[in-house]
């Protein structure tokens, strides 16, 4: 098979904030594709010979918007492709990004992903993700009049309750090891240019000061809703060592799907019990490895960037991808493992927890992590980075993306 | 590029509304795709499906496709075009040599949402979408327009296209029971409703409930799998600006370019000569002409003989039952038939070279083309 | 959001509508086409690299990719490049047949490159011209929003 190895070049952003109301989707695409481009070096827009897009089609209210963007993303008379797979979206992007240059067929590829959430109700939108679900209802007994109440817990942050009760009781963690993962990644997302909530003061008494909005997640420990785009060019191995001073190779990609978790306690999806267990997102990071060549992923990463809009989350996905050993992180937050000079430095763009434009969240992850290993992230880590991984979690916390990234190449064997 | 077989694939009869959910009914064709390669679902590594938010009324709709699509615990994506757009990203990830066996499908049941009112959502929603007048009957109007001007065409040519179509549909035991009229005559069509003037109801595709599957796999393992392997062995995809007045609706310049693309891969040389069959998604009967002459498979104006070769879809082609999210994948399972010689009822006999078309977008802004060739 | 079942079919049908407003930010150069329109005047963008002139504006060009933030003053009138005439009205919701013609055009704005997808009135359809000349004609409450324009209809009347 085609036996070309990936390679990315340049990762884009545009300011997130949480209403961008000084430019419409497009223009705001625009803005990360622009970032992206002057920051790739000799690569100019006509080189680039296959386009893809997502974000999360509900929130905006508008279908394939791609098609209407365009001219805005350099894709007029190219290949548009669309991706999109709820809050993996970004990751998805990534990955078929990845795919669409290891295919052979194309040398130049603009993976794009976004969200604008101002445009409309994301607690709407979320709740359709259930609620689409209708047929459920009547088989476990529940009257139509009940559902608007069981809406809110449809919605994100329900389904991160049931995971953070469910994690606290496996690891023994605490509502302070919830915030002070907070506190980190806000006071890291103060020194990256493009995040939203910045925080350089926060401490974990502010955090425990915020109300409840579904226990054990309090106000200050949930992800903001913000408006963004990030744009990440790929290209060969060949053309990378042309272009970049420290391409960095794509070595594995895994994007597993689990069974739906539970979302809410009243609404459907019947798989998994225990939603941070997390199977699928142990069978993608063992992909990925694999293909890799990472046996020990806890010595041989150095830099991780995991999809955290909830605090609970990240204690839980840092675990499961193979960095710490099962309820063993919060003690390594505690020992500032994690931190920007630590050994194993944690979403020091400051997280999902910090800005959250869904579509481009999970994207803004490996395209994080692979600017750590150029050595250009807004927050850079001061060791050397040369392996990383970027990932993602969607859908029903079902979909899962995870990519592995180094500035070696892993020779593929067949 | 590396040869890439379509080794198994299945359709569900469609139908105006599906006594089904759409569980059930993609399992239906997921199973039956496994079952007529003789596979089973641990053989699969990667499932690619092709599904909208908006017509399946749910975000994140391929969140609940993934145990009747075969994808838990699978390397699963998916693609929110049309199921040849997903197909792309099958064969990608077949070509990449991480994946040696591909699930892909394309599902949709517009018995449960207004399709027409979807696509509203896919105009410019800071013009379009407040003026709310740009839709798919307009689109297609105009497009028809610019054609019939062009090249001095006349409506009833177009009328023939679509009786054409229909007829073809009569004889596809896989068509839409409501789109298989064997006695249509041209004023029949000419005398139906007006949606957008010129463009009238009968040559416009009836929509219709389905989901369709392919099964890809690269050439050692497809070998192996099948005595009849269809061998993808040529794609091209190419996407236009999404603005009307910049485009020329009498042609379709992003076809042209895909389908340039596709025969440069292919090794194809003459059009004209060597596809035996073609399946195009055209989203009314003047559309099959201008995707056709835009792959070259007719002069600019001629595309009407291409009626009486009758290697424009056999099948019906999309005029047959139109699946949103599917109808990509049904056109190409439709040629590969042709190549199997299994097309039961509308077999053109001899074909072993097709090319199937997908598309998104008011007058075909996006397509994608495959070349599918059979034998060795 | 409503819901309704009907226990007595085969398959249990349900039906459901979410209502989800959606509200678009216009961007850069639509406000300006927006505030345009509040003043009755058309107000585009032209390509600072090929010098292609947009109506409605939009801040890039496609053949270029190169910025299109140069505003432009154009003019009421325009040439009619093509046109349909239909019964339907498509809302976000349904499809209805109103059973009244209406006539939706591709105006392009003298001086601009590109066209616009808009109603145009005060015609039989039979009328209709391609290259024909048209004016606009402004809606009677102006809001600033593209509802400002009612319409295009021939100039000096058919
Ligand atoms: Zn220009």
């Amino acid at each position: 098979m085609a036996n070309v190895q990936p390679a990315v070049i340049s990762a884009g952003f545009c300011e997130h904030a949480s209403k961008r109301s000084d430019v419409n989707m497009a223009e705001l695409v625009n803005e990360a594709v622009e970032d992206c481009l002057n920051k790739a070096g000799s690569v100019e827009w006509k080189d680039i010979d296959y386009v893809i897009n997502g974000n999360m089609p509900a929130f905006e209210g508008a279908n394939m918007p791609e098609l209407w963007m365009t001219d805005h993303m350099a894709a007029k008379n190219k290949p548009l492709l669309r991706v999109t797979t709820g809050g993996t979206t970004g990751g998805s992007v990534f990955v078929s990004g990845y795919y669409a240059v290891a295919s052979g067929l194309y040398d130049m590829v603009l993976a794009v992903a976004f969200e604008q959430q101002s445009c409309g109700n994301t607690t709407v939108g979320l709740a359709s993700v259930a609620l689409g679900e209708l047929s459920i209802y009547p088989s476990l007994g529940y009257e139509a009049t009940r559902l608007r109440r069981n809406m809110g817990a449809g919605a994100a942050i329900g389904v991160a309750s049931y995971q953070a009760m469910n994690y606290m009781r496996r690891s023994k963690a605490t509502e302070e090891d919830l915030a002070r993962v907070v506190v980190q990644n806000r006071r890291n997302a103060a020194k990256n240019w493009w995040t939203h909530l910045k925080m350089p003061t926060i401490t974990i008494e502010d955090v425990l000061d915020t109300p409840y909005i579904s226990y054990p997640l309090r106000f200050g420990m949930v992800c903001p809703a913000s408006d963004g785009a990030c744009a990440v060019l790929f290209t060969t191995e060949e053309k990378a060592k042309q272009i970049a001073d420290i391409p960095v190779y794509i070595n594995g990609v895994g994007s597993y799907a689990n069974e739906p978790a539970i979302i809410g306690v009243d609404c459907g999806g019947a798989g998994q019990t225990d939603p941070c267990e997390q199977l699928g997102a142990v069978k993608s990071a063992e992909l990925a490895y694999s293909q890799a060549g990472i046996s020990f992923p806890n010595k041989e990463i150095d830099y991780a960037e995991v999809y955290s809009p909830f605090p609970n989350q990240e204690l839980q996905w840092v675990e499961r991808v193979g960095l710490f050993e099962p309820n063993s992180a919060p003690e390594a937050y505690l020992n500032g493992v994690t931190a920007l000079n630590g050994e194993m430095p944690v979403n020091c763009s400051g997280g999902v927890n910090s800005t959250n434009a869904i579509g481009a969240s999970a994207m803004e992850r490996p395209a994080e992590s692979a600017l750590q290993i150029m050595g250009k992230a807004g927050n850079q880590v001061p060791k050397t980075v040369h392996t990383a991984l970027g990932h993602g979690w969607g859908g029903a916390i079902n979909l899962i993306s995870h990519v592995v990234m180094a500035d070696e190449p892993q020779r593929k064997f067949k | 590029m590396d040869k890439v077989a379509i080794v198994g694939f299945y359709q569900v009869k469609p139908g105006l509304d599906i006594m089904m959910s759409p569980y059930e009914m993609l399992f239906e064709a997921t199973r039956g795709a496994l079952d007529h390669a003789g596979l089973k679902r641990d053989d699969l590594s990667t499932v690619i499906g092709c599904n909208n938010d908006y017509y399946d009324g749910k975000t994140i709709s391929n969140c609940f496709k993934v145990e009747a699509g075969g994808a838990y615990m699978k390397d699963e994506s998916k693609v929110e075009m049309d199921g040849a757009h997903a197909m792309m990203y099958g064969l990608m990830r077949v070509l990449s040599g991480n994946h040696k066996l591909a699930m892909v499908y394309g599902i949709s049941m517009p018995s449960c949402f207004p399709y027409e009112s979807a696509r509203i959502l896919e105009t410019d929603p800071t013009f379009d979408r407040p003026i709310n007048i740009l839709n798919g009957y307009t689109a297609g109007g105009m497009q028809m327009r610019a054609y019939l001007n062009a090249f001095g065409i006349s409506e009833e040519d177009i009328a023939k296209v679509a009786a054409y179509n229909l007829k073809n549909a009569a004889k596809n035991p896989l068509a839409l029971p409501e789109a298989q009229k064997t006695n249509i005559s041209v004023d029949e069509v000419l005398n139906s409703e007006l949606l957008s003037a010129p463009l009238r109801k009968l040559m416009y595709p009836v929509l219709c409930d389905g989901v369709t599957a392919v099964i890809l796999a690269p050439e050692r393992q497809a070998r192996k799998i099948t005595d009849k392997p269809v061998w993808i062995t040529g794609v091209g995809h190419f996407n236009d600006t999404y603005y009307l007045g910049d485009r020329d609706l009498s042609s379709c310049s992003s076809m042209e370019k895909a389908a340039e693309k596709a025969y440069k891969i292919a090794g194809i040389n003459d059009p004209k000569s060597e596809i035996n069959v073609a399946e195009l998604f055209g989203h009314t009967a003047c559309e099959d002409l201008i995707l056709a002459e835009a792959a070259g498979l007719a002069d600019k104006g001629k595309g009407l003989s291409l009626i009486n070769t009758g290697k424009l879809n056999p099948s019906g082609g999309t005029m047959a039952g139109y699946t949103p999210a599917a109808n990509g994948l049904t056109r190409i399972v439709e040629a590969v038939k042709q190549i199997r010689g299994e097309a039961e009822g509308h077999q053109i006999s001899g074909a072993n070279k097709a090319i199937a078309s997908g598309q998104v977008g008011f007058c075909a802004q996006n397509n994608i083309v495959y070349v599918l060739e059979g034998g060795e | 959001m409503t819901l309704n079942i009907d226990e007595e079919q085969d398959v249990s049908v349900t039906k459901g509508m979410i209502r989800a407003e959606f509200n678009f930010w216009v961007g850069i150069v639509m406000d300006k086409f927006y505030d345009g329109l509040q003043e009755k005047k058309f107000i585009g963008t032209k390509c600072s690299k090929c010098g292609k002139v947009f109506l409605p504006p939009r801040n890039r060009c496609g053949d270029c990719f190169a910025k299109a933030e140069d505003f432009i003053d154009l003019p009421e009138t325009g040439i009619l490049k093509n046109f349909t005439v239909t019964t339907y009205k498509i809302s976000e919701r349904k499809t209805r047949n109103v059973k009244k013609d209406q006539i939706v055009g591709l105006v392009q704005i003298d001086g601009a490159d590109s066209a616009m997808v808009v109603p145009v009135i005060n015609i039989n359809p039979e009328d209709l011209k391609i290259g024909m000349k048209l004016k606009v004609v402004w809606a009677k409450n102006i809001k600033g929003d593209p509802n400002d324009i009612a319409g295009f209809e021939p100039i000096g009347g058919v």
